[in-house]
């Protein structure tokens, strides 16, 4: 009796630390992302406000209303940085999936001669700085004329995400018994179509999940943006970020206000694609 | 029809290859060059001028590159580490969730989703000596009186660079680890249970050698891009104050576009790839080795 | 005041009318595009406003290709200059950052005759001026720091009593940059008041060093260019930052201030003397944006021990690339955003001209309107110390050698001896490489 009810006591405590904790990392978590939603709706003069002002007071849509307002009012054209981002995001990703379904196909049913350093020597590509590689890569994007446009930075994007995209597909075939094709070119199917009957519906959690990080990537890229990108026409949104600084000022409500505009599509996004996530991942790149 | 004779896999794999070489390769290949002259962006001229080894001698000569190396090092050490633990610990809170857990794992991916450009104007500003959000809060609740200088003081303002990563990237090591926590098979751990086990014995046993392939995965993925976290440096600090918190990038950068040394940025640039491959393929070592263990070898 | 800018903008709109139809204008431009790099930001968008004006004068069309602040435009020439894509054609430029593009900016004396140019204030000229050649012209954006104070300070009885007290001296508005410091440290009361603050980082603290070295008798180079900060007159300017901060007479962060923090800082209502430029005096003294508002004093910049005031100045222009394919149209619009009109226009919103007359307008403009007329008088008697960064190429890349140095002493990581013999070392040693000597 004594000893159940001990180790009842013991259970409810670390259920309640289990609380406990979790809560504090989610606040962790949550307050610095949550600051920036709220300074959104306030004035710089309270942002900045010494001592303090704790209680939210005055919150309005001036910030959203200034950056969509003209430009002598503060506006940044918010509209055609969010449509550049999202072209050049969606555009890149998809390129990027299906360079690398063909890649990680070929990793995983292929047997040839130095398989592995080719394919270390792809992922490696990755881990170029890309401070190192801005300007450079300007300088050839220059002299071939593809700075400043939609495609250049989709190229550059496309490239950034394949080794990894590559990396976690070739996982998710491996999964995929052979046979399974096997069997059905037996039925009459030839390989194209075994691999998008048979093989393709399996690994999608992993294809998804592999989407999901090379949008993320694409999305939130500055270093190199900030380099390809010259004006209104092919600026991204974390560019545009730097609109709100000016020589001797920030407009942090202002910055604020376009940062949420950022958050907003990817956390959707992530929303929505989650669940294959965590089952892709769980099947994917380990196992390979 | 020549592509008849290139065999499958060849074709496959060569539309990643055609666009690597073309984004990556070439351009590096044209720094490799440049790092070998004495370039600068506002005299295209210099470009031809071969000065040999000059920049790398100057580079392993220079006490601040060196400061700047060491401080790197240190830096992806204290945050993949601190990143994998706190990662871990968050995969295994929220994997006891029973209820609202797809709330709490998009939560949990919520750092994810910003910029890092944008993780750095925000703990720029959360850290403000003046106005910040954490002296505010430290001076509100009366737990200090003075405004600490968290981007300033040597050590603090390496503490706070390093928070700023860690908040942005464990969200990548909590989702990996999450999802390998999914894959560990119930029937171990329910016979560890009858075993009588302590939830200790079996975690270092069981759960841990099966998440350990996932943990690699994840150190080598962010040991991959883990040169994002210089937009989050560049913008909370820039290197400053008296390059405490210079890092390799930051030095880079501003050699390179700010004092227009193109050709000695590239060689320090070329140093640090090095560094980055070095730590990408450490972690792949291990993690082809974790596999092997479980019996997963390629 | 409201009255005041409404009027300048009337006479601004009747000058622009009359130019429209003046010979500098006339040049038909039916069809040509100017492609433009501008400065951006609250403060230069006015002037922009304008551009229309002209565009309809000529014919021509101007397309705004970027608008960063000069630190994001300065890292954009320079990839430019790399890649060869300068063919765009005006650019907005800094005195302290002109002398590093020797060969993007064309020439811009075939289109200025000297009766135009006589308009400018001379020095203006003289800096645009590099290698013989008048690389820019200068926009009504002329920038040098006086000296902002909270009048009450000065005014409390028992601040009074205390500082005669103890210094034997009456309290007033510092004189000399030891008067300065020592006032800052009377005040200050950290953290919630602090005496003063400066710029901490990259070419701001090396630009405040600058001209504390100059105002103490000294120089940033000598004549061939050797560094000659590591001097009497250097380490007194360096003691003089080390000392404000190890009393707490300055905020602990402000080795990580640059101007945007230093206005806010001001502006919160916690510093007590501020060294700062002329285009904050608006904002300072805006119930709306500043907690020192109607208490804000501004008086000339103190001087140095060899009894020379600190100047260190710049100012604003716009210049002409040597590739665009139109340069006479590009040189006309140059000519347009600096012309007197634009100048009256632009200075109505706060900023100070570069050209003589204008000042008379802008002076005559604040009548009645005290604050206005003190901050006016204390720039043009600040103007009268103004001095530029020094004219090398490579001021930039020094200051950036300097200014780590110069925040290792602030912090007591290296004594002011060593902090000055490395920067000068360092200095010493990018300038033997770069060729210079």
């Amino acid at each position: 009796m004594n000893i159940n009810r001990l180790s009842k006591l013991k259970s409810f405590f670390l259920k309640v630390s289990h609380h406990v904790t979790l809560f504090i990392a989610m606040s962790i978590i949550c307050i610095p992302g949550l600051w920036i939603v709220l300074n959104s709706f306030r004035p710089t003069v309270d942002i900045m406000a010494k001592p303090p002002v704790w209680v939210p007071r005055g919150l309005n849509l001036d910030n959203y209303r200034a950056m969509f307002g003209g430009a002598g009012e503060g506006g940044v054209p918010v509209m055609q940085y969010f449509t550049n981002s999202l072209i050049i995001s969606c555009t890149s990703t998809i390129i990027a999936l299906f360079v690398g379904m063909a890649g990680g196909y070929a990793f995983a049913r292929f047997r040839f001669k130095g398989k592995n350093a080719i394919f270390v020597g792809l992922l490696l590509t990755r881990a170029v700085p890309g401070v190192a590689l801005s300007l450079p890569l300007f300088i050839v994007m220059a002299k071939t004329g593809i700075i400043d446009t939609h495609f250049g930075l989709i190229l550059v994007y496309v490239a950034m995400n394949v080794p990894f995209t590559i990396w976690l597909i070739d996982g998710f075939f491996r999964q995929i018994p052979p046979d399974l094709a096997e069997a059905a070119e037996i039925d009459g199917c030839t390989r194209w179509q075994a691999f998008w009957k048979v093989e393709f519906p399996v690994a999608k959690a992993g294809v998804a999940s592999a989407g999901i990080f090379a949008f993320l990537t694409s999305w939130n890229e500055y270093a190199l943006a900030s380099q390809l990108t010259r004006s209104t026409f092919s600026k991204t949104m974390p560019v545009g970020l730097r609109d709100f600084t000016s020589e001797f000022t920030i407009n942090w409500g202002g910055m604020c206000a376009l940062a949420v505009l950022l958050i907003i599509p990817a956390l959707i996004l992530t929303f929505i694609v989650q669940k294959h996530l965590i089952s892709g991942l769980t099947f994917g790149g380990v196992k390979g | 029809m020549i592509y008849k004779k290139l065999p499958q896999w060849f074709l496959l794999i060569l539309p990643a290859i055609i666009i690597l070489a073309a984004v990556i390769l070439i351009p590096l290949l044209f720094s490799l060059y440049s790092s070998f002259t004495s370039y600068r962006l506002t005299r295209p001229d210099t470009l031809f001028n071969w000065i040999g080894t000059f920049n790398y001698e100057k580079a392993v000569k220079s006490g601040v590159f060196w400061a700047a190396f060491g401080r790197t090092i240190l830096f992806l050490t204290i945050a993949l580490n601190l990143e994998m633990f706190l990662g871990l610990g968050l995969a295994l809170l929220v994997s006891r969730v029973t209820r609202g857990q797809r709330m709490l794992r998009t939560i949990m991916m919520f750092p994810m989703m910003f910029s890092p450009v944008l993780v750095g104007f925000q703990f720029k500003f959360i850290f403000n000596d003046n106005v910040g959000l954490v002296n505010n809060a430290l001076q509100s609740l009366g737990l200090s009186n003075s405004a600490i200088p968290w981007l300033v003081d040597e050590k603090l303002a390496m503490f706070s660079i390093i928070f700023a990563e860690v908040w942005m990237s464990t969200s990548v090591f909590a989702i990996l680890i999450l999802a390998g926590l999914f894959s560990i098979p119930q029937d171990p751990q329910e016979a560890a249970k009858v075993d009588g086990c302590t939830p200790w014995q079996s975690f270092r046993h069981i759960t841990l050698p099966f998440i350990m392939p996932f943990i690699f995965i994840a150190m080598a993925i962010r040991s991959l891009d883990v040169a994002r976290a210089y937009d989050i440096v560049q913008v909370m600090t820039n290197g400053g104050p008296a390059r405490r918190t210079e890092i390799l990038w930051t030095l880079i950068g501003r050699t390179g576009y700010v004092d227009a040394k193109m050709g000695y940025a590239n060689a320090m640039g070329y140093v640090s790839i090095f560094l980055a491959i070095f730590f990408t393929i450490y972690f792949f070592k291990k993690l082809n080795a974790a596999r092997v263990e479980l019996g997963m070898a390629r | 005041m409201k009255k005041s800018l409404i009027q300048l903008l009337l006479s601004a709109s009747t000058c622009l009318a009359m130019m429209a139809t003046s010979p500098v204008l006339a040049g038909d431009y039916e069809g040509v595009t100017i492609d433009a790099k501008l400065i951006g930001g609250q403060q230069y968008e006015g002037l922009y406003a304008l551009i229309s004006n002209w565009e309809s004068a000529t014919g021509a069309k101007v397309n705004i290709v970027s608008k960063k602040n000069h630190f994001e435009l300065d890292r954009e020439f320079k990839s430019d200059i790399a890649a060869g894509t300068t063919d765009w054609c005006v650019g907005s430029n800094h005195s302290s950052f002109a002398p590093q593009y020797p060969s993007l900016y064309t020439d811009m004396s075939p289109y200025n005759n000297a009766d135009q140019l006589a308009g400018f204030i001379p020095a203006m000229i003289k800096s645009s001026t590099i290698g013989g050649r008048l690389v820019m012209l200068p926009r009504a954006q002329f920038d040098v720091s006086v000296l902002y104070y909270q009048v009450s300070l000065y005014e409390d009885a028992s601040n009074q009593s205390a500082y005669k007290a103890k210094f034997g001296v009456d309290l007033a508005p510092p004189i000399t940059l030891n008067e300065f410091k020592q006032q800052a440290i009377f005040f200050a009361d950290p953290p919630n008041f602090y005496g003063t603050q400066y710029a901490g980082k990259d070419e701001g603290a090396a630009g405040r060093f600058y001209e504390m070295v100059v105002a103490n008798g000294g120089a940033m180079f000598n004549a061939d260019f050797t560094p000659a900060f590591n001097s009497d007159a250097g380490r007194e300017s360096l003691q003089w930052f080390v000392d404000l901060y190890e009393a707490g007479a300055v905020p602990p962060g402000t080795t990580s201030y640059l101007w945007d923090e230093l206005g806010a800082g001001f502006a919160s209502g916690t510093i007590g003397i501020n060294l700062d430029w002329p285009g904050w005096s608006g904002y300072f003294n805006d119930p709306e944006a500043s907690k020192a508002s109607g208490n804000v004093g501004i008086t000339v910049q103190p001087m140095g021990s060899a009894g020379i005031h600190t100047g260190w100045s710049g100012f604003h222009g716009f210049s002409v690339t040597e590739d665009c394919a139109n340069k006479e149209a590009a040189a006309s619009l140059v000519t347009f955003l600096t012309s007197e009109a634009s100048q009256i226009a632009e200075s109505a919103g706060g900023s100070l001209p570069t050209r003589s007359s204008v000042w008379d307008v802008v002076v005559a403009a604040a009548d009645g309107d005290e604050y206005r007329t003190m901050a006016l008088n204390a720039f043009k008697e600040g103007a009268k110390h103004a001095f530029a960064v020094p004219q090398t190429e490579y001021w930039i890349e020094a200051t950036n050698l300097i200014f780590p140095e110069l925040q290792a002493a602030i912090l007591g990581d290296k004594t002011v001896d060593e902090a000055l013999q490395d920067a000068s070392d360092a200095v010493d040693e990018m300038m033997q490489e770069n060729g210079v000597y």
